[in-house]
């Protein structure tokens, strides 16, 4: 008799497979608007641009590691700082955090099949990917941007920086925003509108909420720096005024611009980490998180990362009662941040902790997040900012947020989500190993720094005199750099060999609470035979729910077998509302894309009109895109 | 819950108006503009803010070479602009109810008014930049940034709604009424910030 009753769900799990399948080979990697495999294409994307910005830094430390050192040309050294930066921020953690993570993840924990705009998804990623190559084709032209990733004017402006340098950066990070922009819709489209039934909003996973509250920032955030890029570059290349004092224009207008945009960026960086973290640790330590403080902190970090921009600037002769409004702000950022802080110590504590690799790296987050965080409350205080600004000190406490705090998780989530990715597990004795020597690496790099900092050494100097006792600092820091790397190139040898070679993982080999874990590794590109219904907000720990999805599944309640089909809810409640169609693959993102590309790089050379053309086929191709309606697929 | 209905089966007028009342939540499409928007806002909040720091850094706003904005013509034109929401509201609650062709009349009256206003618009625009050119002052940088950023979002508007009339030729399906939908939600903004914009520009003449 059980075979009899099976037999309808094994053939609407072949329809679903049939209906879902997409076409195999290169080309169906590049028409594809599968969400994993655009979080994939995210991931490695990223990387690559990861290990670019990592031999930047190699080569910078290693310029540093003696006094008098003659490895780098001031120039070249200058360009491949600001390579650093803009590389690490704009093309490794959003595109890893956004991008990899919340593509791949979103879906999956809210119990839906594919993000709320699967073709505008794929153009996300095709745009940033083709504004990552317009920066990096700077390299090999040998005019890198070379005024810091800040590029403060006047030293951007065409008198001081001449070449194309500038408009590499400029061009190419307003086309970098574009993409970080329809990611941003995306996501929080996705997480408002495609809730599995019963997921209302004081259900949706801790990570689900991080996701949120950064595209929130990214929406609001992203406007000023594009607009700050765009009076750039027409002052630059129609000589239009926003920045020269001669003709009524103020350099600082680009600073408050830059860092309205460039605070909230620190908390995009972040919070995601602090997703992970509050992924990881409820499943290692078999504890629920304090639900609705964790999710308000991550909203409350968001929303308080934008009144505090001009801590940036309080050595730019900004009046007093400013600079006391910012510090002020600045500190209340402290209260939101450690209330996540004892959520996440105290689930540990109070819980089972079982030390695997992922939740070392959370450990090891925690602690270089509360160094991190203090000195950064040192910066709030005026005096001492203005004492140690433009020095290693703010070198050292930028990188212990930006590295240890926002990169540690990622690494972390590397490992968590490595079983469900691949279906197979790592090693856990390599992994062990690769935390200790991350973790070691990342102190004495970036630790003597603080050292540096308040003895004296500037920020943004290709070399220094040997008469000032630097050397020995700055050899340790080297050191630390090169332990570091060897910490990274072990996770990656790990991960790499264990796709290849690890024991089977099964769908849940850490029993986790989300619903990530409630189908198979790695998922169908259906996500979920049957849309799961929640009752709570670690819906897999609930097993008689997951056993009620089963049932449905035999019954054809709830597996939308007829097309390319999911659910759409109502915004709190997640009350399902409609089925709607969900259009499939498409060559047309790319071809936007592409014209899109074809569109800056015009700007680049100033060739005008022949933009115009390309700016026309943009929109031709987004029409071509927009006639293809999902039914009709 | 099997009894959910399937939107994209819907391609008929009635069909799409049987959508339109069990629908709970408003459509996933409609989010995705309304926050565009809301980085758009952000966008021209922005520039609006610059005008200002400049202005408040300027001891004469606008510069002595420079005449003072116009008020009645960018007054008459923005009222005229602002009018069309009225025609985009009625296309999108027509085509809601299956009256498709009301619909696409207000449609094609929205349109052309709008296009008329941005002809009017770039031949004032253009006429400006003669008199007083933008790589004069940082007056006129912000001036024409800022006006040449909305007419883009007017522009960007008409190309939606003509793309509207041409796909509703062949009938009415949920995907369009959502296309509708959300472009008259664009289309309000747009408006909004035509007066805010307008406001900022004539502000010295207060």
């Amino acid at each position: 008799m059980a075979v009899t009753v099976r037999e309808p769900a094994r053939q609407r799990v072949d329809r679903l497979e049939r209906i879902w399948a997409e076409p195999r080979g290169v080309f169906g990697w590049l028409t594809t608007t599968d969400h994993k495999r655009i979080g994939l294409l995210y991931f490695f994307t990223a990387l690559a641009f990861f290990g670019a910005g990592g031999i930047e830094a190699l080569l910078m430390r290693a310029q540093l590691s003696e006094p008098n050192e003659k490895l780098l040309s001031p120039e070249t050294y200058d360009q491949l700082m600001t390579m650093h930066g803009v590389t690490m921020i704009f093309l490794f953690v959003i595109p890893m955090t956004t991008g990899a993570f919340g593509n791949y993840l979103v879906p999956l924990m809210i119990g839906a099949r594919d993000m709320a705009f699967p073709r505008m998804n794929a153009l996300s990623y095709w745009l940033f990917l083709a504004s990552g190559l317009f920066m990096y084709y700077s390299v090999f032209t040998h005019a890198a941007p070379n005024a810091g990733w800040f590029d403060y004017v006047p030293l951007a402006l065409n008198q001081f920086s001449p070449g194309r340098n500038i408009d590499f950066y400029a061009l190419g990070l307003i086309f970098n925003g574009i993409a970080s922009t329809a990611t941003a819709i995306n996501l929080i489209a996705t997480t408002f509108k495609l809730r599995a039934p019963g997921m209302s909003m004081n259900r949706m996973p801790l990570f689900c909420f991080a996701i949120l509250a950064v595209s929130l920032s990214l929406i609001f955030a992203l406007p000023s720096l594009t607009a700050d890029l765009v009076f750039l570059e027409l002052q630059r290349n129609l000589g239009f005024h926003f920045f020269d004092v001669a003709n009524g224009g103020d350099p600082l207008l680009w600073q408050h611009l830059f860092w309205l945009f460039g605070h909230p960026e620190v908390y995009i960086i972040i919070l995601p980490a602090f997703g992970i973290a509050t992924s990881i640790i409820p499943t290692f330590a078999r504890r629920k998180m304090i639900f609705p403080l964790v999710a308000l902190a991550e909203l409350l970090v968001a929303f308080i990362g934008f009144g505090v921009w001009a801590h940036r600037m309080f050595a730019t002769g900004l009046p007093t009662i400013t600079l006391v409004f910012f510090a002020a702000a600045s500190m209340m950022v402290v209260i939101p941040s450690a209330i996540q802080i004892f959520a996440w110590t105290v689930t540990v504590a109070l819980g089972r902790p079982e030390f695997r690799t992922p939740l070392l790296f959370i450990g090891g987050f925690i602690l270089l997040f509360v160094i991190g965080g203090l000195s950064g409350i040192m910066f709030a205080a005026i005096p001492f900012d203005q004492a140690t600004t433009d020095t290693y000190f703010v070198v050292a406490h930028f990188h212990f947020i930006i590295f240890g705090a926002a990169v540690f998780p990622i690494l972390g989530g590397f490992y968590y989500w490595f079983p469900k990715i691949t279906g197979r597990l790592y090693h856990e004795g390599l992994g062990k190993l690769s935390f200790w020597l991350t973790f070691l690496g990342t102190a004495l790099t970036f630790f003597p720094m603080h050292i540096l900092g308040l003895i004296g050494m500037p920020r943004r100097v290709y070399t220094y005199p040997s008469s000032l006792g630097w050397g020995p600092y700055n050899l340790s820091e080297t050191v630390g750099a090169f332990i570091l790397t060897a910490g990274l190139l072990v996770i990656f040898g790990n991960l790499v060999w264990s796709r290849f070679r690890g024991p089977p993982a099964g769908p849940d080999p850490w029993h986790g609470g989300t619903l990530e874990w409630a189908t198979t590794s790695p998922p169908p590109p259906y996500n979920f035979p049957v849309i799961p219904v929640v009752t709570s907000a670690y819906p897999n720990w609930d097993r008689d729910d997951r056993r009620a999805d089963a049932g449905r599944l035999e019954r054809g309640e709830l597996v939308l077998d007829e097309g390319h089909e999911t659910p759409a809810s109502t915004v709190v409640d997640a009350v399902p509302d409609e089925v709607v169609e969900m259009p499939g693959e498409s060559p047309w993102p790319l071809a936007v894309a592409l014209c899109t590309a074809l569109l800056f790089v015009m700007l680049l050379t100033r060739h005008y009109a022949v933009a115009g053309i390309f700016a026309a086929m943009t929109l031709l191709a987004v029409a071509a895109w927009h006639s293809q309606e999902p039914q009709e697929q | 819950m099997s009894a959910l209905p399937h939107s994209g089966d819907a391609t008929t007028p009635p069909a799409v108006t049987r959508i339109e009342h069990t629908r709970l939540a408003r459509p996933n499409g409609w989010w995705g503009m309304a926050i565009f928007v809301a980085t758009e806002a952000t966008l021209f909040g922005t520039l609006i803010g610059t005008y200002y720091y400049l202005r408040f850094n300027n001891a004469h706003w606008p510069p002595p070479d420079v005449p003072e904005p116009k008020l009645t013509l960018p007054l008459v034109l923005t009222g005229i602009l602002v009018a069309t929401s009225l025609p985009m509201q009625l296309a999108v609650s027509a085509a809601g109810r299956g009256r498709l062709v009301t619909a696409r009349v207000a449609l094609l009256v929205a349109v052309v008014v709008q296009a008329g206003y941005l002809g009017m618009q770039l031949h004032l625009f253009v006429h400006d930049v003669h008199e007083f050119p933008p790589s004069r002052s940082s007056y006129s940088s912000i001036y024409f940034t800022m006006l040449g950023g909305h007419h883009l979002h007017v522009g960007i508007g008409v190309l939606l709604n003509v793309w509207l009339l041409l796909r509703t030729a062949t009938g009415l399906t949920t995907y369009r009424m959502n296309a509708l939908r959300a472009t008259a939600f664009y289309w309000h903004f747009v408006n909004i910030l035509a007066l805010c914009v307008v406001g900022t520009q004539l502000s010295p003449r207060a």
